[in-house]
């Protein structure tokens, strides 16, 4: 265990937030509700599926955010939010000082130089049309970044920076394997040198040897380059080595938020531990023996119609009464560390979850 | 899903995916893949000959009339004046034989005939296609009310019958722009000219609806891509997202559309000429030769013969090479 928290802390940039702390990213009570209509009945319906209710979280210059929960919480909506891609229903994102939750796209343009997004899907996220040359020299070209005939020089280096070879520049996305294309999608976020980067689960859709491989890229560049990510995850294994801050989500609010090792070693929050719970252990797959494990009961709630008070109830086993009527504010519980909030009536220190994750990926 | 696990995993792998491809030529693009499948069809390079060969009949007909030495004179001494008939199907002086009574010559009518046929099935099919890809991409990329308007226009226009519309609009354009005399004559060039725009204006006004419906579906899809959620984190103007990055995703789409709406317009054309709404004298056609003929089937069958087959080889051989261009440019076939 204590060796396992030196190694942990190796990779931490950030270990505490303090007061001289000035965030690049401020996210304030960020809501965005889709109206869908609904035909059923006589009348067509309209109702709002409430994929962002809320949410507030910062990101300091080169430090990682990761902001994990099950498919459907609103994961992907947040960062096409933070990154401007969709608009706001409501609240604030101050980038670098600036309000930028409410500007027009011709206010925006400097903020698109700082700020770039890495998708999920290496096979959507590259233009089949057109060569990696062109798919990395746009960016360039599109903030007149460098000269037109030194162009190919600097997509070169940036491929090299990916770890491709520079000399496939003229070939086209179909030539590459899924860990190349997500490569290419790293180099084109870079071209712009961003300097905040939303990464939107750009592993899971690898094959997991390529997927530590990505990971490693990752970490090297944010290291080169001092990188502030926010690095959306399904799961909290991926997170766990690369974050300096873990916010847990469930259907469109956070539930959890802290240091790495308040959410890995002090987990509160039911839906954390219970995250916690669900990561593969390899010691049971050696022969161990196999640990308490909490199991998640069906499946998310729609963001339609979400449960009254906490909206993790109806898969909580520790639900009362005052969960379905009050709703837990996300806020520092006893026990917590400063900046490790948690939303829950009944938060519960419970660390040995988070030692026998330790213990696995040693 | 733990990351530290087993460094040794990640250095095989990690040769194995730097390792040079198997494939040394590079730098094909989808469209090239695609032509490079095509040239390998046979189908498809057996109709290419076959749509060549209607494509010189139709641009040498005057060199071919002069070679085969006739004209578009009336040849009264061809004919029996009792049955009106030739008394020959073919021979030297006239390969396809005559018409009945008149005697005109039929191998230059088909010569001509294969000119409109070609330029409707072309022309058409390229406006339909320019008219369909603008207004697809427009409803899809903009959304809203410009959306709206287009799908109520697009499902109005394809809930027409067509072929109804088609018969009705010949004649009330002749009666418009025609100039007719007191007796109802208009001059016969006019006519035909007259005949040739609307006919080609009626083909594309009820065909490009099905275009723009399916380019707007395509549009759809595409404009979420992430590819093009990446062009717009960039700050890339609108204009230009739907140039560099929609436009080239659809050459598949439209490719394949227009090899669709070619045969299916020369058989629309041979369809209307036949039932006299298409085109007439002195405007040549298949469909309207095939009119003519039927009459006289049982009699002088070639007069029909040729110009059915003609058509029926060319529109063949259109919609298979469709089909293989189709084929080549679906990724779900691809390699
Ligand atoms: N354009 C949209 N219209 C309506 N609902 C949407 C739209 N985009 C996302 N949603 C809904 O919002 C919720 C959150 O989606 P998303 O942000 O993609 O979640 P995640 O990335 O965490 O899986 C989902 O229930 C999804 O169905
Ligand atoms: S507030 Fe209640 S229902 Fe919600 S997580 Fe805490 S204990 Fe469970
Ligand atoms: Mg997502």
């Amino acid at each position: 265990m204590s060796t396992a928290s030196t190694e942990t802390s190796e990779t931490v940039v950030h270990p505490r937030r303090d007061n001289t702390r000035e965030p690049l990213l401020e996210v304030t009570d960020l809501v965005k509700h889709y109206p869908v209509k609904e035909y059923t009945g006589l009348f067509p319906t309209t109702n709002q599926v409430r994929a962002v209710d809320g949410v507030s979280f910062d990101v300091a210059p080169g430090e990682t955010l990761g902001l994990v929960g099950e498919s459907g919480c609103g994961k992907t909506t947040t960062g096409r939010l933070v990154t401007r891609l969709i608009d706001p229903t409501s609240g604030s994102i101050k980038f670098d000082g600036k309000e930028i939750g409410q500007a027009k796209e011709r206010q925006l343009r400097s903020m698109r130089r700082d700020m770039q997004l890495i998708f999920q899907d290496p096979y959507q996220s590259l233009n089949p049309r057109q060569t990696v040359n062109t798919i990395i020299g746009t960016p360039l070209e599109v903030h007149n970044l460098v000269p037109k005939n030194k162009r190919k020089d600097r997509v070169q280096e940036l491929l090299e920076l990916v770890g491709l070879n520079p000399e496939h520049v003229n070939r086209y996305p179909n030539e590459f394997s899924g860990g190349q294309r997500q490569r290419i999608g790293i180099a084109r976020a870079l071209a712009v040198e961003p300097r905040l980067i939303v990464a939107d689960e750009p592993v899971s859709a690898l094959d997991v040897s390529i997927q530590a491989q990505v990971m490693n890229l990752l970490e090297k560049l944010r290291k080169e380059l001092n990188l502030a990510f926010v690095f959306v995850a399904h799961d909290l294994g991926v997170v766990r080595h690369f974050c300096d801050r873990v916010a847990v989500m469930y259907l469109g609010k956070i539930v959890e938020i802290g240091d790495r090792s308040d959410i890995y070693e002090a987990p509160q929050h039911p839906y954390t531990q219970a995250l916690l719970s669900a990561a593969p252990d390899l010691n049971v797959v050696r022969g161990a023996e196999r640990k308490e494990r909490i199991r998640l009961e069906g499946d998310v709630p729609s963001p339609i119609n979400p449960p009254s008070g906490c909206r993790f109830r109806t898969r909580c086993w520790k639900a009362q009464d005052v969960c379905a009527q009050e709703e837990p504010l996300l806020e520092i519980k006893s026990g917590a560390r400063q900046g490790h909030q948690i939303a829950c009536h009944f938060p519960e220190i419970k660390d040995d979850l988070a030692t026998s994750l330790e213990n696995t990926s040693a | 899903m733990s990351l530290g696990a087993g460094t040794e995993a990640t250095m095989v792998a990690d040769a194995d995916e730097r390792a040079p491809g198997p494939a040394p030529r590079e730098g094909k693009s989808p469209t090239q893949i695609a032509l490079e499948r095509l040239r390998k069809d046979k189908v498809a390079i057996a109709c290419l000959f076959v749509i060549g060969f209607f494509v010189l009949v139709a641009i040498l007909a005057p060199v071919l009339v002069s070679i085969a030495g006739v004209d578009d004179q009336l040849h009264l001494d061809q004919v029996n004046p009792l049955t009106g008939l030739a008394s020959f199907q073919s021979n030297a002086d006239h390969p396809f034989g005559v018409k009945a009574r008149t005697g005109e010559d039929l191998f230059y009518q088909w010569a001509y005939g294969a000119r409109p046929s070609l330029v409707v099935g072309i022309a058409a099919s390229a406006l339909t296609m320019v008219v369909g890809v603008t207004m697809g991409l427009l409803a899809g990329f903009l959304g809203g009310v410009v959306d709206t308007v287009v799908s109520w226009i697009v499902d109005f226009l394809l809930s027409l019958p067509f072929l109804l519309m088609a018969i009705g609009i010949v004649p009330i354009a002749l009666q418009r722009f025609g100039n007719p005399d007191s007796s109802g004559f208009i001059e016969e060039g006019r006519e035909s000219t007259i005949r040739f725009i609307v006919l080609i204006c009626v083909l594309v006004l009820f065909t490009w609806p099905t275009v723009a419906r399916l380019i707007r579906g395509e549009v759809l899809s595409l404009r979420e891509r992430e590819f093009v959620q990446a062009a717009r984190s960039l700050g890339m103007p609108t204009k230009r997202v739907v140039m560099r990055e929609l436009l080239p995703n659809l050459t598949g789409p439209m490719i394949v559309n227009l090899t669709i709406l070619i045969p299916a317009f020369i058989a629309t054309e041979a369809g209307l000429s036949f039932l006299g709404v298409g085109l007439k004298d002195p405007t040549y056609s298949w469909g309207q030769t095939i009119s003519q003929g039927v009459t006289f089937f049982d009699s002088y069958p070639i007069w029909m013969w040729i110009p059915t087959i003609s058509v029926s080889l060319l529109v063949l051989a259109l919609s298979l090479f469709g089909d293989a261009v189709s084929d080549a440019f679906n990724p779900q076939t691809r390699r």
